[in-house]
């Protein structure tokens, strides 16, 4: 629009319609007090008090990976790399190596994923044809240091408490039940470091 | 000529022609298995049935000739054909055992490749995993693991070991479904080009130990390069990843390799990634050889090259060094004020670039570029014993010594000799290697070089075929191509215009010279990647393949 057509509107009039400003700013306490109610502690509170209390999270949840295992405890993985293909942040990184077991014949002996660069699209996890990468719904991932505590290798994939404690997450061929997905569930609190 | 109508397509081949090379040529695909271009045909798998108009039953392509007028329809074009094709091939994957993620053929196996096809796959398999015939797996034969289940019994490699290599160690034993690939008593291979073994199987059934569960095919980059394990010159494609190569296998060249090459040359690069690299121009100080910049050391090496010590300079050249290394290098000789003596040979003897050491491939010159250094003048002078013996006598003023150790066997001690004894006897010294190693010590410059698989230019096999061979990875620390080090040694203005690439070097320096007269670093680079001495011209030696 050309700037001769448009509108002049003299804002002192408006700011003189002392009606329309009382109205307006009453609706807007009203929101205030509404939600101010409700939040009375004891009632529908949003907030928590983090660390100590945790939210539910759903079963589909696409927290840190997880290595599964067989039975006989080796590791499930055959490093066939479709995870590592299917990666768009390239932040999985394998070494294969031959076992003389015959039914298994190659294993990974290097799985490591830099979790400071995965973007937990869970493509990995859609990728394997084995199941052996899953998620879990270990979530909180702060750590002091960014390169080292965030390179994940087979035994923290396999082997760390948190996995237990978050339980499994999302699962390409698993059918969830939707409601329950989203019931609250017991989550023990992550063990607490000492801060200095 | 024929003319033969594939799909519709007419194709004019020579008589004699197979079906199944009329339509490669036309760029038709027909699936094959058991077919393969250097080995004698065969027809045993029936994938590549095609229906011929006038015949009744459908003909393989790979075993039946073209005739005038024949007119021939594939599985694209022809329902029955189709029909046949998808039922060959689920008799194929009856007993496959789908191994796939432990396969290291996954991504290069024709078994996955036709299965994907529409024309040829997606049926549904009724075969229950149980039921499957149970063969070996991963069974060692030295250079290479056998793995039966994944065999389609095409008897590419027993053909291969009859006919090519001529070792004969592997056979079918056992019928029907039982039928499997062995070596006599499992004893490993002793066959020089087993590796040629897991190249020729079209599915995962033959891998090579050497790239065993090292990466999945399908994060490898290519550079088209040159063996430079011998003066053959086999045409091969470097397969590399994150700057490391993690194979060598042979690109076919009918001239020159076929689609062969030997394990030694195939290998050859361990040799390489063995070696102890230099990273780094090194400068002689009191306190022996330290490290300095290049520019330091282009001041260094400049201002001592133009020394007048009124005496000879000696150049010595390397048979491992590119054509336009070589030539630049030439350069780098004729610019020193002094007179100047050039040579690679240690003695004054031209070395015997033809001599074979098997039926096949492999030549007793380990050097991949001799005949380029003959035809460059670059052997000659009275060979690098005599240049030493003036050295020791006080007659060399300036000497530079481009040195590459060979990629296969060891360095020559009496080389290195003589080296050392020429930069004793030198008034100043400029050595440009790859290779941390003790010879060196008292040259006043040393100068880190690429090495083979890190530069790109062309090599001269034994019979005077140049060829191109491509930069694979980037040189270690602060190496740089020779030639690049060369140029820059040049005093100003020497070269004109200034040669930027080594196809500039090409076109403009070795080009010029008659016995390269003609090629062009573009033809060189094309698809084909090889220039044969065109016609009239002379030829080194007999022709580049036997064979049998």
């Amino acid at each position: 629009m050309d700037k001769k057509d448009s509108q002049v509107v003299d804002v002192s009039v408006q700011a003189m319609n002392l009606g329309t400003g009382v109205t307006g700013m009453a609706a807007g306490f009203a929101v205030t007090l509404k939600n101010m109610v409700r939040s009375v502690p004891g009632r529908n509170t949003v907030t928590i008090q983090y660390p100590e209390q945790r939210k539910p999270y759903s079963r589909r949840f696409r927290g840190v990976h997880a290595l599964t295992v067989r039975p006989n405890g080796q590791l499930k993985c055959t490093a066939c790399f479709l995870c590592a293909t299917a990666c768009p942040a390239e932040c999985i990184t394998i070494e294969a190596s031959a076992v003389t077991d015959d039914a298994i014949e190659k294993v990974a002996s290097r799985y490591e994923i830099d979790l400071s660069r995965c973007i937990f699209c869970g493509f990995c996890v859609d990728a394997c044809p084995e199941e052996a990468i899953v998620m879990t719904r270990e979530y909180d991932l702060a750590t002091h240091d960014r390169m080292d505590e965030l390179q994940y290798g087979i035994s923290d994939l396999t082997d760390r408490e948190e996995i237990q404690a978050y339980g499994a997450g999302y699962r390409p061929h698993m059918q969830y039940p939707l409601v329950e997905s989203y019931l609250p569930t017991e989550l023990p609190a992550k063990p607490q470091d000492d801060i200095d | 000529m024929p003319i033969v109508t594939i799909d519709g397509h007419p194709i004019s081949v020579e008589p004699d022609t197979l079906i199944i090379q009329a339509a490669d040529r036309a760029g038709i695909e027909i699936p094959r298995f058991c077919y393969h271009p250097d080995l004698r045909p065969e027809g045993n798998c029936r994938m590549c049935l095609v229906h011929i108009k006038g015949f009744a039953n459908l003909s393989p392509a790979c075993t039946t000739p073209v005739t005038d007028d024949m007119v021939v329809n594939t599985a694209h074009q022809h329902d029955q054909v189709r029909q046949a094709t998808k039922g060959v091939l689920e008799f194929l994957l009856i007993n496959h055992p789908l191994d796939c993620p432990v396969c290291d053929q996954a991504g290069e196996c024709s078994l996955q490749d036709f299965y994907l096809h529409p024309d040829y796959g997606l049926h549904p398999s009724d075969v229950d995993p149980p039921e499957k015939v149970r063969k070996r797996k991963a069974l060692n034969l030295g250079p290479i693991y056998l793995d039966s289940e994944r065999c389609v019994m095409c008897s590419r490699c027993v053909r291969f070991s009859n006919e090519v290599s001529g070792t004969g160690e592997l056979q079918f034993v056992h019928r029907g479904n039982h039928v499997e690939i062995e070596a006599f008593e499992d004893r490993a291979l002793r066959d020089p080009y087993a590796g040629n073994l897991a190249d020729v199987c079209p599915v995962g059934a033959l891998t090579s130990r050497d790239f065993r569960f090292k990466r999945r095919v399908w994060f490898l980059r290519h550079a088209n390069s040159i063996c430079a394990g011998c003066s053959t010159g086999c045409n091969v494609r470097i397969d590399y990843a994150e700057n490391a190569i993690d194979r060598v296998v042979p690109r076919r060249n009918p001239a020159v390799n076929k689609s062969w090459m030997c394990d030694e040359g195939r290998l050859s690069y361990h040799n390489l990634q063995d070696l102890p690299r230099l990273e780094s121009p090194l400068q002689r100080t009191e306190a022996g050889l330290q490290p300095v910049s290049w520019e330091e050391a282009m001041l260094l090496g400049q201002e001592g090259m133009r020394g007048p010590y009124g005496r000879v300079s000696a150049v010595v050249a390397s048979a491992m060094a590119t054509n336009e290394t070589l030539w630049i290098l030439r350069q780098c000789a004729n610019s020193l004020p002094t007179p100047t003596e050039i040579d690679f040979r240690l003695q004054s003897i031209n070395p015997d670039i033809n001599a074979r050491e098997d039926h096949l491939l492999r030549r007793l010159d380990k050097a991949p570029n001799s005949r380029g250094a003959m035809l460059l003048g670059a052997g000659a002078g009275r060979g690098i014993e005599a240049m030493a013996q003036s050295a020791e006598e006080g007659k060399v003023g300036v000497v530079v010594i481009l040195h590459y150790p060979p990629l296969v066997g060891q360095d020559d001690n009496a080389r290195l000799a003589a080296f050392q004894r020429l930069i004793r006897g030198a008034a100043f010294s400029v050595v440009l290697t790859n290779t941390v190693s003790g010879w060196w010590n008292g040259a006043d410059v040393v100068l880190p070089v690429a090495s083979w698989s890190e530069e790109e230019g062309t090599f001269t096999n034994f019979a005077g075929i140049t060829q191109l061979t491509e930069a694979a990875l980037t040189p270690p620390g602060e190496a740089r191509p020779a030639w690049k080090a060369l140029r820059d040694l040049l005093p100003v203005g020497s070269l004109s215009p200034r040669l930027a690439t080594v196809e500039q070097i090409f076109d403009r320096g070795v080009a010029v010279i008659s016995a390269f007269e003609g090629l062009h670093y573009a033809t060189l680079a094309s698809r084909e990647a090889t220039v044969y001495p065109p016609e009239g011209r002379k030829s080194y030696g007999q022709e580049g393949f036997a064979g049998r």
